[in-house]
């Protein structure tokens, strides 16, 4: 009981601080932080890709058809991952200052050409792989925010991962969703105000009525189709979908941080892959809670907003308004 | 012997993946008919499932039901990765 009131006070006092400190939003990091960045970042950190075609078969990874280093192969799939797979690592590299998936310089696996008519990618624990699609739902996998997704997941797996069922696994998603977006908007050098924060946006079959996969500036919005249904993401916690398809609603729930992240980074406004970003990165290198709630991640993005841009800063108020406008109060 | 097989999940999350098949092991070519019959025995996709699924992000999930002659069927639901990489081959073959 005690300690239940002591940590109450204490979010009272934090609150209040925040609330006395609001004003522009600095949209600058701490001395400390930037120190800290700018020693990881200007990075030397070099990628080592290796691309392979699966051959339209299930064994992985595959033939390897492009290195580090080599010049194009021709195969277009091919080529696009390897490209992709470099923006990806060049934002975790050159913004979070991480080398590679593990932080370790491992190797960028991919495979091309997983299966026949595969209507998916994913991350397998070690490598991604990338199905063509079958033409009629989807027509391709390798688009940026698509690559990105999945190596967004091999980072969570070395980040402490996060269970891949109920909330904690759609925080998995959500964070995928999170830095796919990321590596596409700066790939296009938008800022938040000009990105459409789409994921997967025109991966879907020709004949399908939708823009993408998911929305997360709205939610539940990306497609309305006869074949896939209606894009069943929430972005407010009343919507949260309870259900035991989907590993929980992983794919579905995520909706909601999803949210949380596009209002965040539109109301600092800029580059959503700086400060959003490094607040979203230095939340999951700090979280150490693989079976953590919307409200654990929550609570652990305010704690990095505090620590990268300065106790009660702007960020840690509007960063705290947003979570509140999706449902989940900190 | 009857083969269904239908797929959800996978990157998208989709109830529907497009993937619907139902395989009657009896009229295919002697070859794949012995392929299919051995990959899809129920006790061995039973052991399968009983597999550790770990933690894999985006994965499929299919749902296998299996009818005999005697027309008795038995039903699995699988991960993807529980799956050899020769069945998922021979389920993208059919």
């Amino acid at each position: 009981m005690a300690r239940k009131l002591l940590k109450q006070n204490e979010k009272v006092r934090e609150e209040r601080a925040e609330m006395t400190d609001i004003g522009a939003p600095h949209h600058e990091l701490s001395p400390a932080a930037l120190n800290r960045i700018a020693a990881q970042g200007e990075s030397k950190l070099k990628p080592d890709r290796q691309i392979h075609d699966g051959q339209y078969k299930a064994a992985l990874p595959g033939k390897l058809i492009r290195s580090e280093g080599d010049t194009e192969t021709g195969i277009a799939d091919a080529d696009t991952a390897y490209d992709a797979a470099g923006q990806v690592f060049s934002l975790f590299a050159d913004e979070y200052g991480r080398n590679s998936l593990d932080d370790d310089g491992m190797p960028l696996v991919a495979t091309v050409h997983h299966r026949r008519n595969y209507n998916n990618a994913f991350w397998d624990g070690k490598q991604m792989a990338y199905g063509t699609g079958d033409g009629k739902l989807f027509r391709t996998f390798l688009e940026l925010s698509v690559v990105g997704h999945e190596m967004a997941h091999g980072v969570i797996q070395y980040s402490g991962g996060l269970l891949y069922e109920n909330q904690s696994g759609a925080l998995n998603e959500s964070i995928a969703d999170v830095f796919g977006s990321l590596t596409l908007q700066r790939g296009l050098a938008l800022e938040a105000h000009e990105a459409d924060w789409l994921v997967g946006r025109g991966i879907l079959g020709p004949d399908i009525n939708g823009a993408a996969l998911r929305s997360m500036k709205a939610p539940g919005t990306a497609y309305s189709d006869d074949l896939l249904g209606q894009d069943p993401q929430p972005w407010h916690m009343d919507h949260f979908v309870v259900t035991t398809d989907d590993n929980g609603g992983v794919h579905i729930n995520s909706g909601i941080p999803n949210h949380a992240f596009y209002l965040f980074a539109t109301y600092l406004g800029g580059k959503a892959w700086e400060i959003p970003g490094r607040i979203w990165y230095h939340a999951l290198q700090s979280l150490n809670n693989p079976m953590a709630s919307f409200s654990d991640w929550a609570d652990q993005t305010i704690k990095s907003a505090n620590e990268l841009t300065g106790n009660g800063s702007s960020e840690a108020v509007m960063l705290r308004r947003a979570w509140k406008l999706v449902g989940i109060a900190i | 012997m009857i083969i269904e097989i239908a797929a959800k999940g996978g990157f998208g999350g989709f109830a529907a993946t497009g993937l619907h098949k139902t395989i009657d092991v009896d009229r295919q070519a002697a070859p794949i008919r012995q392929e299919l019959s051995d990959a899809f025995k129920p006790d061995e996709l039973a052991r399968l499932s009983r597999e550790p699924c770990g933690n894999c992000p985006d994965r499929m999930t299919y749902h296998i039901t299996v009818t005999d002659e005697a027309r008795h069927s038995r039903s699995f639901t699988l991960h993807e990765h529980q799956l050899p990489p020769e069945t998922l081959d021979l389920i993208d073959q059919m």
